[in-house]
């Protein structure tokens, strides 16, 4: 087994993070080579992603279950490839650091199976700690964005940050345009 | 000749090599290092060209790592080993040149660049037991893995390999039992290596040269396509690049290299020059035969030499960074055990565990009623190569994919899914069967080479480790599909002893030089020995620089004197 841990510190209320964090379209969409997400209910769906190990772009296609939603702290999942031997599980957890920052863990493991069960770590190996890396990126922006636009819109929310949020806010909005 | 002189010249270079993989790169640093000023132009954005697809091998005889250990070897033996591979459609000055020649190249860049090389113990030329001059190890090489983080910003822009498992290095995997015992390999090193970035095979053997540029701050141009050569009506004086689709014209005081592979992704050139019909492909878009529209209006000799189409399969679900389907090689799968290949009517119709006998089989015409009788053709194999090795990428315990060949109970209903004659397939299937289990393959002697034992064979099967009959069901088929050489061309362009670029008058075109898969085969003539390719490239950039450097090698003179040709 293989597993990986990557931390982010996000500028928003921990409920500003755990509603975007408990809709499951969300989440996949910020998964890096994500190419479509089927839900099936509440707890289930299925990912399509396209991931890159060296020279190489795999299509691949994951069974995505949530076992456990504690809002707004925590989730827990499991996950399994299919046509791979390969599955694993994780978490999430979010605790306020801050009235208005929350400190995201993603906790991610694989676990292959079948004869070739090293070969399949071995490969995630490297993989993992990238793919997490790039999520938990993306879910610190695609949050800050979205509180950052709520902010715009509701001025009273903006009067309660503190200056040099502001300055760090006003600095991102211009870097953003030129980045994307 | 053409004069095409620009207005103004953008940039200005003593020796400009075209092309980042061995031989563009070897040919800058030996013009560096001799005092020239040197600049490598990339058409993709990525350094370490084909070089970096390649399993990596640098077949050198006479080396001194083979010395070292032991292994009696020289350079005339490798020198009548290749005059054999010739058979007659090579030059004996080209392939005296490259046996005199490599191993010095080879120790030059050891020295220089630290290119790290070691023999691969028990790698056995191709035609070891059947030629005189072959040796049973000693002259393919292969490097020390590379660290991937030393290149520094240049790391994820140096090209890696989507088909070679570069996490580990020949040895590694001919230690537990080579391609077939993937099985056994030693994962936990594999992880440890591709978590570090260290990089074996043909992306550390390109990364060791990327980084003997990088550390002699050699200009590296990405995204630069080299699209005219320019001359003063004597002499090339320098190449018109597009860059960000603008024009920048590179004045060259001294050389152009042209180091561009062949043309494997042009399917015109395929069909034209090479005679081969909708080629897949293992490289990247750019490898489309730039060195002949390049060389070409200088006048550039073009000469060509017998080829084979190689066979490959398409995974579904794998792409290339490109975003194109994968293909991957057929050669090592089709030489396992429990594993045959047919035609139409079901029937075997060469070694399939010596791809350097077989391919040449599959573009054979049948002038009597205008086919190809081996083309189409499927790979068949029983369950126990599911349960027990590779098939392309698909490793045991993984599913076979939808779309993907056809599976059966029987070999009948097998037959019919893919539309080839049931009682041919049946009957092919007996025999191969009843000698298999034997050991033997009286049809077409397959299991007797020892490097088909190396590549493709299960050194643990018995009696016979490229044989074991097909009896577990289901059965599973899938169709091949022809294949390019991995720009191991037919044609080139000609050159001279020192890599001049050579003109239909049989005079050196001033000014021009070319290396590796951009020159025409004369080293080898008919047939090919893995390793030839990087040795190549090495050999062509190191001799190019030194005589436009004002340094030619003496080597080809002294070795055919002291050998009386």
């Amino acid at each position: 087994m293989i597993e990986t841990e990557q931390s982010v510190t996000i500028a928003a209320d921990i409920g500003t993070v755990w509603t975007f964090a408990r809709d499951i379209r969300r989440w996949a969409g910020l998964m890096p080579g994500m190419q479509e997400c089927e839900i099936v209910d509440d707890d289930n769906s299925r990912w399509t992603l396209k991931v890159g190990v060296g020279g190489l772009v795999r299509t691949v296609r994951v069974a995505v279950h949530v076992e456990q939603w504690d809002e707004p702290e925590q989730v827990l999942f499991a996950y399994r490839l299919e046509g791979d031997p390969v599955q694993g599980g994780g978490s999430y957890r979010a605790i306020a650091s801050g009235t208005e920052a929350t400190e995201v863990t993603l906790h991610v493991r694989v676990e292959g199976g079948g004869p070739m069960a090293p070969m399949w770590e071995a490969m995630g190996r490297p993989l993992l700690p990238q793919l997490a890396k790039g999520f938990a990126g993306q879910l610190k922006a695609e949050i800050e964005k979205a509180a950052g636009m709520a902010e715009q819109a509701i001025p009273l929310a903006a009067e309660r940050r503190s200056w040099l949020a502001r300055v760090f806010d006003w600095l991102r909005r211009l870097w953003r345009p030129a980045s994307t | 000749m053409i004069r095409n002189i620009p207005e103004k010249w953008d940039l200005e270079a003593d020796v400009v090599a075209i092309g980042s993989g061995i031989g563009g790169l070897s040919a800058a640093i030996t013009a560096h290092d001799y005092g020239a000023s040197t600049l490598v132009l990339e058409r993709s954005g990525q350094v370490g060209g084909v070089t970096a697809l390649s399993m990596g091998e640098v077949w050198v005889a006479g080396n001194h790592h083979a010395k070292e250990l032991g292994i009696e070897d020289s350079v005339e033996s490798g020198f009548r080993y290749l005059e054999r591979l010739s058979m007659g459609y090579g030059s004996t000055a080209a392939i005296l040149n490259l046996t005199a020649n490599a191993r010095h190249a080879l120790k030059y860049f050891e020295d220089r660049i630290g290119l790290r090389m070691e023999v691969i113990r028990d790698c056995p030329d191709y035609y070891y037991t059947v030629s005189n001059d072959s040796v049973a190890e000693g002259r393919m090489l292969e490097c020390e893995p590379f660290p991937g983080q030393s290149l520094g910003e240049w790391q994820p822009r140096t090209r890696l390999s989507p088909q070679m498992p570069y996490g580990l290095t020949h040895a590694d995997m001919f230690a537990a039992g080579g391609v077939a015992n993937m099985m056994k390999w030693d994962f936990a090193k594999m992880g440890e290596r591709l978590t570090n970035d260290e990089r074996c095979l043909g992306p550390g053997l390109a990364a060791y040269f990327v980084k003997g540029a990088l550390d002699r701050g050699i200009p590296l141009m990405t995204g630069a396509s080299a699209e005219e050569l320019i001359a003063d009506g004597t002499r090339v004086v320098g190449v018109r690049v597009v860059d960000d689709g603008r024009d920048v014209f590179v004045k060259a005081n001294k050389a152009v290299i042209v180091a561009v592979s062949s043309y494997e992704e042009n399917h015109d050139y395929n069909k034209t020059l090479s005679q081969q019909l909708d080629l897949g492909s293992m490289l990247f878009s750019g490898i489309n035969g730039a060195n002949f529209r390049l060389a070409g209006p200088l006048g550039a000799r073009v000469a060509r030499v017998p080829d084979i189409t190689s066979l490959g399969i398409r995974v579904p679900g794998e792409e290339d960074e490109e975003g194109r389907p994968l293909w991957r090689s057929a050669l090592a799968v089709i030489g396992q055990p429990h594993t045959i290949v047919v035609n139409r009517a079901g029937r075997r119709f060469g070694n399939e565990a010596f791809y350097r006998s077989f391919y040449y089989t599959i573009d054979a015409i049948d002038g009597g009623n205008q086919t190809h009788p081996n083309f189409p053709c499927w790979v068949v194999i029983d369950s126990q190569v599911r349960e027990k090795y590779p098939f392309a990428s698909l490793t045991p315990g993984q599913d076979w994919p939808e779309g993907f060949g056809a599976r059966a109970d029987t070999v009948a209903e097998l037959a019919r899914m893919i539309g080839v004659d049931a009682r041919g397939l049946e009957d092919t299937i007996a025999r191969f069967n009843a000698n298999a289990e034997k050991g033997e393959d009286p049809d077409f002697g397959r299991g007797t080479h020892p490097w088909s034992v190396w590549m493709c064979g299960d050194p643990f099967h018995k009696p016979n480790p490229n044989l074991g009959p097909l009896v577990k069901p289901p059965f599973y088929a899938v169709e091949l599909h022809r294949l390019g050489g991995s720009a191991i061309p037919a044609a080139g362009i000609l050159t001279d002893q020192d890599s001049c670029v050579m003109g239909w008058d049989d005079r050196p075109i001033e000014g021009l030089y070319a290396a590796g898969n951009s020159v025409a085969r004369m080293e080898t003539g008919a047939v090919m020995q893995s390793g030839i390719s990087n040795a190549r490239g090495m050999t062509h950039g190191w001799l190019a620089a030194r005589h436009a450097c004002g340094d030619p090698s003496p080597l080809l003179r002294q070795e055919a004197e002291r050998l009386g040709l």
